[in-house]
């Protein structure tokens, strides 16, 4: 079991991080904003991190809480210009902020070491750290789902113009959904920062972006599992898939082409879903046992 | 409760003057016809009483406050609330969820509430839960709560569609056709919930095709033809006037 | 000098104008986004590479690269796009299963090129430089500035002129209308897609010429220049990508002769992200499209 445990302690480890990543592009995709700035926000968390904790010896709590700050508060800076774009216009706004994110870690050299990023990083973070702020991100998202913010969300993304004829204001949800984007993003692009011991920008560039949005795809949008789910067969098919190992990008594509047309809600998703209609279905079987049952008593 | 107000509204999509200079009144605990042939300007009204276009010309008062350049949440949260001609529902939602949106505007509880799953939101979601099977109840929908909204027929669509938006007793409820394509017997049950609605206390404005239905609900009634009232007054009279009988005549295809 | 910098500009421009001309047909009449395009581009260079090595005429594999481009273009319409279109709103999805091939196409890169770094033979186009007015320019910048030239004077011809054209513009305008009026709407992305495929690659080809160099990312900087473009120039406007390609390659290149280096990338995202903000349909594009006047 022990040994189990090593041999596999990278592959879950990676799967955990991807789960937090995970989490941070599914908020912004179930309340309906078309974000690709998980990986800008991971990028801000990471190098806050990195910087804080090499250059000026600043607690490392300390610096994880205030790299999720400064990512939670760039969602918000970024939510505020993109109140009035829609679709493929969000998409290509959140891209160019994550391009400008890496173009300007490039060139403040001084501060982030440019191409070559930040090295010596302390290496604090390990599969028990991870599991627990896993752990917490998932309880803040199940109560997501079970408060009415998660139901605002799901309106926003599938028909906002009956959020607004019930008062829910828009934009503003849409900046609940960046901030919460950008802290988880940030929070876990600085727990990388700390497991991974060097960054550079190039680790959260196209590749970074696509990973995450594979994740979601593979798993699904609206629930707690879809993460889980995506980030797991994103880390067990490399496993699986041996042969393939060299074609491992194609691999992926074919798999994002295959879920997006034939399983469009996820992996993760539909099984959630299928559990839930079984369960209503043996809830409206058992309300008609019920009425003929009333109605056998009230006839004879 | 407020009262609803038009004055001399009007809206242009470019050279179309889709509504022309109408003034009207919406009154609280009172059923208000609005009727006309095809393209009237109808559902023009009540997009521009709920925010969702803006007006060309003229103002809109709910209790002497104006709301006309408000944008559609704050009218909402104002307390006017409105059905859509072609329904829209949250069709991956479940019947239930679809009606406990509806108590958005009464929703008490902090993001931080809703974030941690604190026990103030969690009380507040059980009592919406609560009064949302209420509601469904009321509706004759309580065995379709666990129904994905989009696979419902489409009566009991339209049906979900009311709940929600009475679900935060608004001031002012805008039903723009809501039996389209109901049998009689469905429509007569949805005229007893109107009734007790504007009993309560509500000012309903019922837009309908079918003017036997509107002379039953309404105290007065309103006339639109290509934009222009043309005729308001007590439903009976309204309906005799030859000016409405030609607009209906003039543009019937039967 | 800074007459010389603006050259190689419009230069670099006039290729980016040929790459995001494909990018921005599509989104006019699809309405969507095809991040498989910079892959395509891709793939027009390695193809003319391969085939330019294993002793085709230059200009035959050109064309076969074209073709070829071209090609895919259309699979990527029938495997990513086509089947989501049926599903109604596909614009999120076909962001996603466009993602798909162009990872398909980058990785085939990958194992054919074996990750190296390829260069056309010597001699395949010739090296030849004139000079004119205190500027230096290439045979193959003047070659490059004449072939995209007259392609979008033909492809603006294609589309004012033709019986397609008007199917396409029909089809952008509105899809349904023109479903109703007999348009067949499949052949009209077909058609786009082919075309958009084939500018790609032949971009790629010149590009691969100019700097000589190809590997299998290297579209992946084009296509988020292609994002700048046809946001600046108005999505879906082809006058509007040709004259914001120009003006993203003359700004690019002054910005690199004047600015302290790695900043380019950073003051033209910034850009695009000012339009976006200021006018969401482009500088050339209408700033009110949104009809009948939402109340914000
Ligand atoms: N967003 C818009 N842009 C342009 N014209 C519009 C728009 N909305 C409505 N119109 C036009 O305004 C006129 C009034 O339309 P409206 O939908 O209000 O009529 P209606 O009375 O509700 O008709 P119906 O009984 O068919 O529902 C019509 O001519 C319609 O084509
Ligand atoms: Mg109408």
């Amino acid at each position: 079991m022990i040994n189990l445990y090593y041999a596999y302690q990278p592959i879950i480890d990676f799967f955990l991080l991807s789960v937090g990543f995970g989490y941070s592009q599914q908020i912004a995709l179930r309340a309906g904003v078309f974000s690709i700035a998980t990986a800008g926000f991971a990028a801000i968390g990471a190098y806050a991190v990195a910087i804080l904790v090499t250059k000026t010896g600043f607690p490392i709590v300390g610096a994880v809480v205030l790299g999720m700050v400064i990512a939670g508060g760039a969602g918000l800076v970024l939510s505020l210009p993109l109140a009035r774009l829609r679709g493929a216009f969000q998409a290509i706004a959140t891209l160019a902020f994550v391009q400008i994110v890496i173009s300007l870690l490039l060139f403040a050299e001084d501060f982030t070491g440019g191409a070559l990023g930040i090295t010596g990083i302390p290496r604090v973070v390990n599969t028990g750290v991870l599991i627990f702020i896993v752990a917490f991100v998932m309880y803040v998202m199940w109560s997501i789902g079970r408060t009415g913010l998660g139901r605002i969300f799901d309106a926003l993304r599938q028909e906002e113009s009956v959020a607004a004829s019930l008062g829910v204001n828009i934009g503003r949800y849409h900046a609940f959904a960046f901030i919460l984007s950008g802290a988880i993003g940030g929070l876990f692009g600085g727990l990388q920062s700390l497991y991974v011991f060097q960054i550079e920008p190039h680790n959260f560039g196209f590749a970074f972006m696509v990973n995450v949005l594979t994740v979601v795809i593979l798993g699904g949008r609206t629930t707690l599992l879809g993460p889980i789910m995506g980030a797991a067969i994103m880390a067990i098919l490399p496993e699986l898939a041996r042969p393939l190992a060299e074609y491992r990008p194609a691999v992926n594509g074919v798999i994002l082409i295959l879920v997006i047309t034939f399983l469009p809600n996820g992996v993760g998703d539909e099984i959630v879903f299928w559990f839930r209609r079984r369960r209503h279905a043996a809830a409206a079987a058992n309300r008609v046992k019920v009425k003929e049952a009333k109605n056998a008593v009230t006839s004879s | 409760m407020p009262s609803l107000h038009l004055e001399g509204v009007s809206k242009h999509f470019g050279g179309l003057k889709a509504v022309d200079g109408i003034t009207m009144a919406v009154p609280p605990g009172e059923i208000t016809g609005l009727i006309g042939p095809n393209g009237a300007g109808k559902s023009t009204v009540v997009n521009l009483i709920s925010g969702v276009l803006s007006l060309t010309h003229g103002d809109i008062r709910l209790g002497g406050a104006s709301i006309s350049t408000d944008r559609a949440d704050i009218v909402a949260r104002q307390g006017v609330s409105r059905t859509f001609q072609n329904i829209r529902l949250l069709p991956e939602a479940t019947v239930l969820e679809n009606v406990m949106i509806g108590f958005h505007r009464r929703e008490q509880s902090g993001l931080m509430a809703n974030l941690f799953g604190l026990r103030a939101a969690l009380r507040e979601q059980r009592e919406f839960r609560d009064r949302a099977h209420a509601l469904l109840e009321r509706f004759g929908l309580d065995e379709y709560a666990e129904f994905e909204a989009g696979n419902l027929a489409y009566g009991h669509q339209r049906r979900v569609e009311m709940a929600r938006a009475i679900a935060s007793e608004p001031a002012i409820v805008l039903l723009d056709e809501p039996v389209a394509g109901m049998n009689d017997v469905e429509s007569d049950e949805l005229a007893t919930i109107f009734r007790e609605l504007a009993n309560s206390g509500m000012g309903l404005l019922l837009i309908e095709h079918n003017v036997g239905f509107v002379t039953r609900l309404c105290k007065q009634v309103y006339v639109l033809d290509s934009g222009r009232m043309i005729a308001a007054g007590d439903p009976h009279e309204v309906t005799r006037d030859p000016k409405v009988v030609a607009a209906y005549i003039g543009t019937s295809k039967h | 000098m800074l007459s010389q910098q603006i050259l190689n500009g419009l230069v670099t421009g006039s290729v980016y104008a040929l790459f995001s001309l494909g990018f921005t047909l599509i989104f006019g009449v699809q309405k969507l986004l095809n991040f498989a395009h910079g892959a395509t581009f891709m793939a027009g260079a390695f193809i003319a590479y391969y085939c330019t090595i294993s002793g085709m005429p230059f200009l035959l594999a050109i064309g076969l690269s074209m073709v070829a481009t071209g090609v895919i273009g259309i699979v990527v319409d029938l495997v990513a796009f086509r089947p989501l279109r049926k599903r109604g709103n596909a614009e999120f999805p076909a962001l996603v299963s466009s993602i798909g091939v162009d990872l398909v196409l980058i990785s085939i890169a990958q194992q054919v090129s074996k990750t190296q770094v390829l260069n056309f033979p010597f001699g395949t186009f010739p090296v030849k430089f004139f000079n004119f007015l205190g500027l230096r320019i290439s045979l193959l910048q003047i070659v490059i500035l004449a072939t995209v030239a007259v392609l979008v004077v033909l492809l603006i011809f294609y589309l004012k002129k033709t019986s397609f054209g008007r199917q396409v513009r029909a089809v952008a305008t509105n899809e349904r209308a023109a479903a109703l009026l007999g348009v067949n709407v499949q052949s009209v992305f077909l058609q786009t897609f082919f075309i958009a495929g084939a500018l790609a690659g032949l971009a790629g080809v010149l590009i691969g010429l100019l700097f000589n160099s190809m590997q299998f990312l290297m579209g992946e900087p084009y296509m988020l220049r292609a994002f700048v473009v046809v946001v600046i120039g108005g999505l879906g406007s082809v006058p509007g990508a040709i004259v914001a390609s120009l003006m993203l390659g003359v700004m690019q290149s002054l910005t690199v002769a004047y600015l302290p280096s790695g900043l380019t990338d950073a003051i033209i995202f910034t850009l695009l992200f000012i339009v976006l903000l200021i006018r969401p349909n482009g500088l050339f594009g209408d700033a009110n499209a949104v009809a009948g006047g939402t109340r914000q």
